[in-house]
């Protein structure tokens, strides 16, 4: 076991872990918390499996920004004071042999894999050989990831928009 | 084969011949249903064009020491490929002409006969349709081929048995005909699919040769050729499937007089002729459609002489003259069986057709009545039908004469002397219930025979059949030439033999000396033993099995075979098979499907609630879905 | 140098993302249910960015990317959408979304 497996198993540890105790918070800004936790050993992993411009993204987007948003929404609404209802017996059973099931599906699967055995050799996508070649090979990707933003910026401009008024003269 | 000018004027010939009667079918049912006179034109026209065309293949190919064959392909499944084409070769070809000019003649008959029928058009179509399934039956080279049209044949019969299907007893016996030789067609299939297994193919050339003795196990040949010899049991009305053929008379005579001469129950024994090197590969079957010839041929004879309806009596000898050939066939004696087939085609025909001008002018099938009605009086016919019936007695120097006597000298040579017997016994009887119809008809009582019997001259009818003129002479043209092929067919006995001959046939029965006088004498014992009952002056026109009630009554209800058929079906069919098949429908597959529905409608009330749940449940069905899916790609 | 076995890799996802499965199914939270699924996405990107490495190409890493853009998308929708519902509602229970009038909380 060298230097790299022993820091690929550390990592996937801490996702793990992390990534456990965030789904089972109560207290939604712990779980957020654990979550960016998590997103960082991501973002390690990445780093470690080559691809250092989506580890850098994986820090900014998803720890930085997507987070964020969620821990703004929750001190925005304030739902700490909204006790959740701890889960309903006829919710989480099924919920725990469907996690189950596809827990043993997915190792099955991934063991009798062909060539799964190999070994990953290290190797790196140098960012500007990577941005270029996105940009080269998947331009209209982009371009359509761009415009779905788009949309999405759209929508959420008009879901947040202080309709109470419109609501109350529909009540009435 | 290669495509000489001379082989390809004999198919074109062929195609013409067996496609022309379908193409009259077909414009006659589409076209040229309200014109009378043009449908049967058109119909009269392409069966002449189909018999120019037969006479010419025959003249032609006479001297022919090879079959011709062609053959394109219909369809190919697997392995099977299916050929369709004409095969030619001397049995075909004399099958061909008698075919052709027996539906010939009866067509042109029919134009009195059936003159004022409202079906008249109708009734064109379907003889034209019958015309087109026996011809192409004798052209076919394999036996799915013929099998086809010998389906057909029994359809065109069907719709022509019941073709006034006002009459309940005509759509009754159309119905009984139909069934009863689908009964034998079941046990022909099977035997089909057996040599289809075990041989291959069904082509008929290779099925003669000796290809099967090595590669079909001798038991299987056995069973096929019995299962085979089942269609011919049903088509020819053999012993046990006889019953339908006497009932069979509903139709119009002329359809009588095709179905019993040319078509129909010819086709049985064509059948036996055509795979005739087959089927003497097993010599257990041989003796099986021997015994089955004997018992039809001594069961329907005995039919014959108490029946009163002048067309039953023929119909009862059609059966016995079957089981003639058939016994000749199985005999090993190819030539005397389809001699025979070709003579009686001709004097049973004629036998019909004179019959009909009879029920035609006096409007009754009852013998006695027609007697006395003044059936002497239509002189052509009444000379026609006893030239006719002479024939069928084995009267020399008609036709019948000598194909009898060639089955007589086949059966003479089997060691077993019984089949002989029976065949004599069977020409014994034969010339009596021939000659005991002719003599009723001929020397009328004036009252019933059972009275004193002084009359000895009938007078004329109410109807008159001079009314008729036109009539009259469109019906005695056929006859006349029937009767003149009648009268010197017999001497054609020594060329035909020639030209039937094949290879490894066995030379045609010459029994010893003594059996010719043998067989004479017996016919003419049988036709003395009639004149004096019947036809002498002062007779008491009463049979010596007349005399006998419980024999009478036993003939008479043809020996309790239609009642046991009626038994077994009210027992064994209504009673047990058909109840359980019921109860199988009503409970076990209705109910297995009202079962499947409730228990889909169950289990769908149960699984929808999987869907009206909240979201998370949903997503709950999705990812099991996913995960199902998985195992079933991965681990399969 | 070798890290390790792709399957390990695999593994790694796998068991994130039926973490994220439960996350989604078991949670009566609507925010919570979001966290899920970023962790979906997140397991997909694991896995692409492993057999990136696997294969050497770089399509897999690209992918990926895709998937940040799009779970950006879709979170600032979702959480729009959760805001709208809270706002209507006064609950992030998934139940309330329930069309019956019964389970409706208004």
């Amino acid at each position: 076991m060298n230097l790299y497996s022993a820091l690929f198993y550390l990592l996937s540890l801490v996702i793990l872990a992390s990534t456990a105790l965030a789904i089972t918070r109560r207290n939604l800004v712990h779980a957020v918390v654990y979550l960016v936790l998590s997103f960082f050993g991501s973002a390690l992993l990445f780093y470690l499996l080559g691809a250092p411009l989506l580890a850098a993204l994986e820090v900014i987007i998803y720890a930085g920004a997507i987070m964020i948003l969620f821990l703004f929404i929750v001190m925005m609404l304030n739902v700490e004071r909204l006790e959740e209802r701890f889960f309903p017996a006829r919710q989480w059973v099924p919920a725990a042999v469907l996690g189950l099931l596809l827990a043993v599906v997915g190792l099955l699967a991934v063991s009798t894999q062909p060539g799964g055995d190999r070994l990953l050799k290290t190797a790196v996508a140098a960012p500007s050989a990577f941005g270029s070649y996105v940009f080269q090979r998947h331009w209209l990707s982009v371009e359509i990831v761009s415009l779905l933003l788009l949309i999405a910026l759209a929508g959420v401009l008009f879901l947040g928009r202080d309709n109470d008024k419109g609501v109350s003269e529909e009540d009435r | 084969m290669t495509f000489s000018p001379m082989t390809e004027t004999s198919l074109l010939a062929a195609v013409c011949c067996s496609v022309l009667p379908l193409v009259a079918f077909a414009v006659v049912m589409i076209g040229t249903r309200n014109r009378r006179r043009l449908s049967a034109g058109i119909s009269i026209g392409a069966v002449g064009v189909s018999l120019l065309c037969s006479v010419f293949l025959l003249v032609r190919h006479w001297h022919a020491d090879e079959p011709l064959r062609f053959v394109g392909t219909w369809l190919i499944s697997g392995e099977i490929t299916v050929p369709i084409g004409v095969l030619l070769d001397p049995t075909s070809l004399l099958m061909l002409v008698v075919v052709a000019g027996i539906c010939f003649l009866v067509q042109v008959y029919s134009l009195g006969y059936m003159a004022g029928d409202p079906g008249f058009t109708r009734y064109y179509a379907f003889m034209s349709l019958f015309a087109w399934a026996m011809i192409s039956l004798t052209l076919s080279p394999t036996l799915l081929q013929l099998y086809v049209f010998w389906e057909l044949v029994g359809l065109s019969s069907y719709l022509l048995i019941g073709f006034w299907y006002e009459k309940f007893s005509a759509s009754e016996a159309g119905k009984k005909a139909f069934v009863m030789t689908r009964l034998g067609d079941v046990a022909f299939l099977l035997g089909l699919l057996v040599v289809l297994v075990e041989f291959g193919n069904l082509d008929i050339l290779e099925l003669n040769s000796l290809a099967p003795l090595q590669r079909m196990d001798p038991a299987v040949i056995t069973l096929s050729a019995l299962l085979i010899f089942g269609g011919i049991v049903g088509k020819s009305a053999q012993f046990p499937l006889l019953t339908w053929l006497p009932d069979a008379m509903e139709g119009p005579t002329p359809v009588s007089a095709l179905l019993h001469s040319a078509t129909m129950v010819a086709a049985g024994v064509f059948l036996f002729a055509r795979i005739f090197p087959f089927f003497r590969l097993s010599s257990t079957a041989m003796t099986v459609f021997l015994l089955i010839g004997t018992v039809s041929m001594l069961l329907s004879s005995t039919m014959a002489m108490v029946a009163r309806d002048i067309k039953q009596v023929w119909a009862y000898s059609t059966v016995s003259q079957l089981g003639f050939m058939i016994m000749g066939l199985a005999a090993g004696s190819f030539f005397s069986g389809v001699f025979h087939l070709t003579t009686h085609a001709g004097f049973k025909a004629l036998l019909f057709l004179c019959s009909g001008v009879f029920i035609h002018a006096f409007g009754t099938n009852d013998m006695f009545e027609i007697g006395r009605r003044g059936g002497r009086g239509l002189h052509i016919p009444m000379v026609c039908m006893v030239i006719a019936a002479a024939a069928l007695s084995g009267i020399p120097p008609l036709s019948g004469f000598f194909s009898k006597e060639a089955i007589l000298g086949a059966l003479a040579e089997l060691d077993n002397p019984v089949w002989l017997a029976a065949g004599l016994l069977g020409a014994f009887l034969t010339a009596y219930y021939t000659f005991r119809l002719l003599f009723i008809v001929l020397f009328p009582r004036r009252q019933e025979p059972e009275g004193d019997g002084d009359g000895k001259d009938g007078g004329h009818g109410a109807h008159d059949p001079h009314a008729h003129r036109q009539e009259y002479r469109a019906m005695a043209g056929p006859l006349l030439v029937l009767a003149a092929v009648t009268l010197v067919l017999g001497f054609a006995h020594g060329p035909l033999e020639r030209f039937l001959h094949f290879e490894g046939a066995a030379a045609g029965g010459h029994g010893p000396h003594w059996l010719l006088y043998a067989a004479l004498g017996l016919a003419s014992a049988g036709v003395a033993l009639a004149y004096l009952e019947f036809g002498l002056p002062g007779a008491a026109q009463v049979g010596f099995v007349e005399r006998m009630p419980a024999l009478k009554k036993l003939f008479a209800e043809r020996w309790y075979l239609d009642r046991m058929y009626r038994w077994l079906l009210d027992r064994i069919v209504y009673g047990m098979v058909s109840r359980a098949c019921s109860f199988n429908d009503r409970k076990v597959i209705d109910g297995g499907l009202d079962g499947l529905s409730r228990g889909t409608i169950a289990s769908g009330r149960r699984l929808s609630s999987l869907h009206g749940e909240m979201i998370q449940y949903r997503i709950l069905v999705v990812f099991a879905v996913v995960a199902l899916l998985v195992l079933h790609f991965f681990l399969q | 140098m070798s890290i390790v076995p792709y399957s390990h890799v695999m593994t790694l996802a796998t068991l994130l993302f039926v973490m994220g499965v439960v996350c989604l199914v078991a949670r009566r939270n609507l925010i919570m249910m979001l966290l899920g699924l970023e962790i979906l996405l997140n397991a997909a990107s694991i896995a692409f960015v492993g057999a990136s490495l696997r294969w050497q190409h770089m399509d897999g890493q690209a992918l990926a990317l895709f998937i940040m853009a799009v779970a950006a998308a879709e979170v600032s929708v979702g959480l729009a959408l959760i805001v709208a519902v809270f706002r209507r509602t006064g609950s992030v229970d998934p139940e309330v979304l329930e069309p019956e009038p019964s389970t409706r909380q208004r």
